[in-house]
């Protein structure tokens, strides 16, 4: 029918991120989509808390912590040149632990243009470089794996998260479970040979849940 | 070479024939188009005047052929009888507190570049000609400065104030007017048709030929430019190469000479000094700050910015202390720049108390405004946005340059080649990033050396006994370099869950047991 086919045009062009519209300003709350289904259905939100501080613990590395975000991290890499934006925004890696691999990065879709990787010589050096990038408004992802994270600093990271309209992630280990923290988010990721396990701990606007094999 | 054969002599009438042929019309035309005048400045005793204002009893020798010899001497010198040739000792007989200084052909460009700057304000075509020779194009200059005369007149004038002695000449052609000055005569031709008769009796001599060339045509009797002229153009070209030929028909004005105008460099180079010594940080940061700022208005009248900054701080008895600073991109922000050295002054250990600062500017680089964007899109105004190279920049500061890079892949099937650390703050940061395969399973995280896995009956172990899930992948590649590898590739599951890639070393003597490493984790 011709009349429908008009509306799905126009709704077509509302859909491209180029219209804007005062009446459709997106609530603050609005989540990342991480890319699977189940556990977008957990947070509130629908996807990751931005701009937020996220918590990711882990008992070893190679369990599918950052597959985790990968697809998330692509659709920022996508999402941010769709709009008019004039810079893209960095995804900054700070202190990783081994070297983050190019070939599988672009496997995932990630843009290498947007790859920063900051290599600090100690703690302070790390966490001062990630407060930096987050509140400076340039960075769309923040990856950060400090050896110590108290209370004060993660509260630090949350609030420069904040002002810099950033998503931060801290890796750090399974230890630290029972620690405080400020994150928005806190998630426990482990693995045996069965598979993975997700556990939300801590989920500001939602509750904790446990997911086996998402990654 | 057409054009050789039909004319075969160089010389021809001054007049114009009337059935012109189609080279004089080719060249003729551009000539009356825009005309032209060379004013040469040639300067026979720069290797002298170089070295400073002296008495005149100063003598500059040169190497030649492993053996010292004079070249120039000053006017006190000349008196006493020392001449160009001599050996240093002869010239120290006749003139015992006769000083000698080696030439040096640096100070000399130097000097002619001072020279080009200053006579840039009588045409804005100055270009260096040669080691001692300076061209200015004067045709458009000629009304302002009140004729050739006055013109000439001044800059004979400003040549001698400086202590220069120069031979000045004009003509239509910069070759012309360059083989005048050099010959010594104060020509000064208006007209391209008087050209011919005003170079006819120089001597070859002035030509700057090889002194091969020279010979010969002395050999054949050839002594002046009005000689050579005279010779078939054909054979001429044979037996001198054909660039002298064309040498002789651009100094006639038969064939286009392009020159390329002298610019003098835009760099920014500024001292402050201060009358007695100062140790007060806040205070030297302040004065950074103005330099800094002048720094700017001096790019700023030029559209330039700059990626490279230089201070260096001086103290009265301790060796300069330099702090470099450097950027990702272009700015001449007085603002960003201080925010990049306070980083890095925080750090710096000053040995004494400063007397002098100095800024240089790096090479510059010619800067746009670019429009600031509407922040709309669902994210709130930034209270604090600036861009993405300054974040690289602010970090690079603080943390050090290799600290802070990007990642490039590269199209090698060799694991550890694949990929590179990419310079941001390179001068081509904005290389095209490498596209390589897609679809091959890599992992997320790349050990920086292969991990030696210890192995259970040739199985390897990782935190027990691994689980293969897929391969092998065999690359075997390299070999033409000393890098080469010979590997199976296996995606494997730890009995703990984690995801490796190991592989087997393929690369073995007969009989020994298989050796297993872990190369990276599936993050």
């Amino acid at each position: 029918m011709p009349r429908n086919s008009d509306t799905s045009s126009l709704e077509k062009l509302l859909e491209n991120p180029r219209v804007w519209r005062a009446r459709s300003q997106p609530g603050p709350a609005e989540g990342l989509s991480s890319g699977y289904a189940q556990l977008d259905r957990l947070l509130p939100g629908g996807g990751w808390p931005r701009p937020a501080l996220t918590e990711i613990l882990i008992e070893q590395y190679g369990i599918g912590e950052l597959q985790l975000l990968m697809p998330a991290l692509a659709s920022l890499c996508v999402e941010e040149t769709g709009a008019e934006v004039a810079e893209p925004g960095w995804i900054a890696w700070v202190a990783p632990p081994f070297q983050p691999y190019p070939p599988a990065l672009q496997n995932c879709g990630i843009d290498l243009a947007r790859m920063l990787i900051v290599r600090p010589r100690n703690d302070s050096e790390a966490l001062w470089s990630a407060e930096q990038a987050l509140s400076s408004g340039t960075c769309a992802a923040v990856l950060l794996w400090p050896h110590r994270l108290d209370d004060q600093a993660s509260r630090r990271l949350q609030l420069a998260a904040e002002k810099g309209g950033c998503w931060a992630i801290a890796f750090r280990p399974l230890s630290a479970r029972h620690e405080p923290s400020a994150a928005a988010l806190r998630i426990e990721l482990s693995a045996d040979h069965r598979g993975t396990r997700l556990a939300i701990l801590k989920s500001r606007g939602g509750s904790p849940a446990v997911l086996h094999n998402v990654v | 070479m057409a054009r050789a054969r039909r004319s075969p002599v160089i010389a021809r009438d001054n007049t114009p024939t009337p059935d012109a042929s189609p080279r004089h019309t080719q060249y003729a035309l551009p000539l009356a188009k825009a005309e032209r005048l060379w004013f040469c400045v040639y300067l026979p005793k720069l290797p002298l005047e170089a070295c400073g204002p002296g008495d005149g009893d100063l003598a500059v020798i040169e190497e030649r052929q492993g053996v010292h010899r004079v070249l120039l001497a000053g006017a006190r010198a000349r008196a006493a009888g020392i001449l160009p040739g001599q050996s240093p000792n002869a010239a120290l007989a006749l003139l015992p507190d006769l000083k000698l200084e080696e030439r040096n052909v640096i100070r000399e460009q130097q000097v002619l570049e001072l020279l080009a700057t200053w006579l840039e304000q009588f045409s804005s075509f100055v270009c260096i000609a040669g080691p001692d020779v300076l061209l200015l194009e004067i045709a458009g200059s000629l009304r302002l400065f009140g004729g050739l005369k006055s013109l000439r007149r001044q800059v004979a004038a400003g040549l001698e104030a400086q202590g220069f002695e120069a031979a000045l000449a004009i003509a239509p052609t910069p070759l012309a007017a360059t083989w005048l000055a050099r010959g010594g005569q104060r020509a000064c031709v208006r007209e391209a048709a008087n050209i011919m008769p005003a170079l006819r009796s120089l001597p070859l001599s002035c030509l700057d030929w090889p002194p091969t060339v020279l010979e010969s045509l002395a050999g054949m009797g050839i002594t002046d430019v009005g000689d050579c002229l005279r010779l078939p153009r054909e054979g001429f070209a044979r037996r001198f190469g054909v660039k002298r030929l064309l040498e002789l028909d651009r100094a006639l004005g038969h064939a286009p000479d392009p020159r390329n105008s002298w610019r003098a460099p835009e760099r920014f180079c500024a001292d402050f000094e201060m009358t007695e010594e100062q140790g007060d940080r806040e205070l030297l940061l302040a004065i950074c700050r103005e330099l800094l700022q002048s720094h700017e208005q001096f790019l700023l009248a030029r559209q330039l910015g700059t990626q490279r900054l230089l201070f260096t701080f001086f103290h009265l008895k301790a060796k300069a202390t330099s702090l470099p600073l450097g950027g990702a991109r272009a700015d001449r922000a007085a603002d960003h720049w201080y925010e990049l050295l306070r980083l890095r002054f925080d750090k710096l250990v000053l040995p004494e108390p400063v007397i002098a600062i100095r800024l240089r500017g790096g090479t510059t680089r010619a800067l746009h405004a670019t429009s600031g964007r509407l922040a709309f899109h669902g994210r709130a105004p930034r209270e604090h946005y600036y861009s993405m190279s300054e974040l690289a920049e602010r970090l690079a500061a603080r943390i050090g340059n290799g600290s802070v890079h990007g990642v490039n892949a590269v199209a090698d099937h060799r694991p550890h080649y694949a990929w590179c650390t990419r310079d941001l703050f390179a001068a081509r940061a904005a290389d095209a990033l490498t596209r390589v395969r897609q679809g091959i399973a890599r992992p997320l995280w790349l050990l920086p050396e292969p991990e030696l896995l210890s192995t259970d009956n040739g199985h390897p172990l990782h935190q027990g006994k691994l689980r293969f899930v897929s391969g092998p992948e065999r690359l075997e590649t390299g070999w033409w370099d000393e890098h080469g590898i010979a590997r199976d590739y296996y995606t494997a599951v730890s009995p703990r869950g984690a995801g490796l890639w190991v592989f087997c070393n393929r690369d073995r003597q007969q009989g020994d047991e298989a050796a297993w490493y872990l190369h990276g984790m599936f993050g």
